[in-house]
């Protein structure tokens, strides 16, 4: 069974109270078109990567997911369980982690906001200080444990939006923009926990929204491209890049600063061939470099597609 | 599908046995959040019970007044002070009753916190259980504090049954939480203008009885205005627990408003629910949740 499937799921968010409007002669606002049949399965112990632009539908998707915003049309399911008429035990399968700094009682600590979110997952006092405790060692939070949240940097607050996402270990987690917020090393620590949380038995699915797109290629096994509601593509990061080119740009720089640049195809011995003529040659290779297409160029490819 | 239909009924049924076993939890979570944000703010706790002092020692010196006055149509009136501060302490206790959902809910979604605690697998019985209880355990408070300066500096006596006047107590304030679901379920929907506060709020301290007898109101305003009071849930409260503490009145003397606030919660508590599901559906299919 998948760990999340969706299923055509189309969202129009509704003008509220239209026909008021309409009865008062007021000027009728346009229906916003969120997501228009979108369909995928997220596997158990995946991490998927959700990639588009500011209001290409990541966040309406995630929210439906987490049972906030319910859709017009199609289904979604955690564990098999519909987000609409079994709300709330999807809710007990998904942790979600916002980069919103206003989901947190700014006047209470890190441990206080916690505490009270651990007690509406249903955790015991002996589970909830455990938990706690593990997730703020996980996470490096104990040095802001006491601390209001208002008083915590951004990227403390972040953190502490993940750690309440996993107060109750659950096996799904939506991730949206983890590391936004986080300095390099930080970031990095954050991604090498995620990869472990998906490696670990159980295994934690991950859904993970991200504007990072190098981040996203390194973390994810499959990615989604989402454009203007609808899903473009997906697949694994190697094979999305394929799609924009095959070939890749290669730079060679022997001793004595000369540099030979060429472009191959993925699969073909062209590298090689040239690694072996230029040691043939007797020269000494220092330095090997490739360009390629990123997510980045299978983004902009869409985004301009659709705007065509 | 039926056998699927059947599996996830047996769930819900689970998770509602669930949700009641974990009830006390939540309601404890909620309390201790609301604690904590409330000593917070310490000074504002002192000022309160300085402003309950002032109000009550106000009344007693209004009372002095009205010293001998024994209009027998009026015989919850013998003593004006013992009826203020009743109808303050009740009063005071019904509006937390009306307003603290939907206070809490505006807060939620002004503070941006709603979307987090609905990411929770709580329902929404226990929300709104939940959400109120600290404002209840304040209002006790508070409630308690102006009978209790009320006997303690000016000598007032109350009498009767104290397990009858809770009982009215309860009941009326289970009546006006229901229609506080209602003003919530319009807060959520519309996020602002509650119309039933307006309403119940201005309505309850001039039609109910509050400050005079609500028989004036016929006498001098006519019977059509003078019969508001009476299809206000806070007048048969008020009147039932003035009958039990001030004239000393037993079960079988106040049957009359007790059925009349039943009545009351038997038509509104299902009602309410129901609204309040719809309202949350809405928020929900229109993405507004945190919006306020």
């Amino acid at each position: 069974m998948s760990a999340i499937s969706i299923r055509n799921l189309s969202k129009t968010y509704p003008v509220p109270f239209q026909r008021l409007r309409a009865f008062f002669r007021r000027p009728a606002k346009a229906a916003v078109e969120a997501l228009r049949d979108v369909s995928f399965e997220v596997e158990t112990g995946e991490i998927f990567g959700l990639i588009g632009r500011n209001g290409a539908g990541k966040t309406t998707l995630t929210k439906i997911v987490a049972t906030l915003v319910q859709p017009t049309t199609g289904s979604v399911a955690v564990h098999g369980h519909d987000s609409v008429e079994q709300d709330e035990l999807v809710r007990r399968e998904i942790g979600l982690a916002t980069a919103e700094e206003r989901s947190f009682y700014w006047r209470l600590t890190s441990e206080q906001n916690l505490l009270f979110f651990a007690r509406l997952h249903g955790l015991s006092a002996r589970e909830t200080k455990q938990r706690i405790s593990d997730l703020f060692a996980r996470l490096e939070l104990e040095e802001v444990a006491k601390r209001r949240f208002g008083e915590l940097s951004t990227g403390n607050k972040q953190r502490l939006a993940v750690a309440r996402s996993m107060l109750a270990s659950p096996p799904v987690l939506l991730l949206d923009e983890p590391t936004r917020s986080l300095d390099p090393l930080a970031a990095a620590r954050m991604r090498d926990m995620i990869r472990s949380l998906a490696e670990q038995d159980p295994p934690v699915t991950i859904f993970l929204t991200s504007h990072n797109l190098a981040e996203v290629e390194t973390l994810c096994r499959r990615v989604a491209i989402i454009s203007r509601g609808r899903i473009r593509a997906i697949d694994t990061p190697r094979k999305l890049r394929d799609l924009t080119s095959e070939s890749e740009l290669v730079h060679i720089t022997v001793a004595g600063g000369e540099k030979v640049s060429f472009t191959r195809q993925h699969n073909d011995d062209l590298l090689d061939e040239k690694i072996r003529e230029l040691q043939d040659r007797g020269a000494r290779i220092i330095d090997i470099e490739t360009e390629r297409a990123t997510l980045l160029d299978v983004l902009e490819r869409y985004e301009a597609a659709d705007e065509r | 599908m039926p056998i699927k239909s059947a599996f996830i009924s047996v769930h819900l049924r689970l998770i509602n046995m669930n949700s009641l076993r974990l009830l006390p939890r939540r309601i404890f979570a909620f309390v201790a959040r609301d604690f904590r944000l409330f000593v917070s703010y310490r000074m504002q706790f002192f000022l309160r019970i300085i402003s309950v002092l002032a109000v009550v020692t106000t009344f007693f010196f209004i009372s002095k007044i009205f010293a001998g006055f024994t209009d027998p149509r009026f015989s919850q009136w013998r003593d004006p002070l013992a009826s203020w501060l009743t109808g303050l302490a009740v009063l005071n206790y019904f509006m937390t009753g009306f307003s603290s959902l939907a206070n809490s809910i505006r807060q939620e979604q002004m503070q941006g916190t709603l979307e987090s605690v609905l990411l929770t697998p709580i329902n929404l019985p226990t929300i709104i259980v939940a959400s109120s209880a600290w404002d209840f355990l304040e209002t006790t408070f508070f409630s308690f504090l102006y009978l209790f300066f009320g006997w303690v500096f000016f000598g007032v006596q109350y009498r009767g049954n104290f397990f009858l006047a809770v009982v009215f107590l309860l009941l009326t304030t289970v009546v006006l939480a229901c229609l506080g679901i209602l003003s919530a379920s319009f807060a959520m929907v519309f996020k602002r203008g509650d119309p039933f506060g307006i309403f119940l709020g201005a309505g309850s301290a001039l039609f109910s009885g509050v400050f005079f007898p609500t028989q004036l109101l016929k006498m001098y305003a006519g019977p059509k205005l003078g019969s508001i009071s009476s299809i206000l849930p806070t007048t048969h409260g008020l009147d039932g627990i003035r009958q039990v503490l001030i004239e000393g009145h037993g079960l079988a003397e106040v049957t009359k408003p007790l059925l009349i606030l039943l009545a009351f919660l038997i038509v509104l508590l299902p009602f309410s629910l129901w609204v309040f599901a719809r309202a949350v559906r809405r928020a929900k299919r229109e993405g507004s949740l945190v919006q306020y």
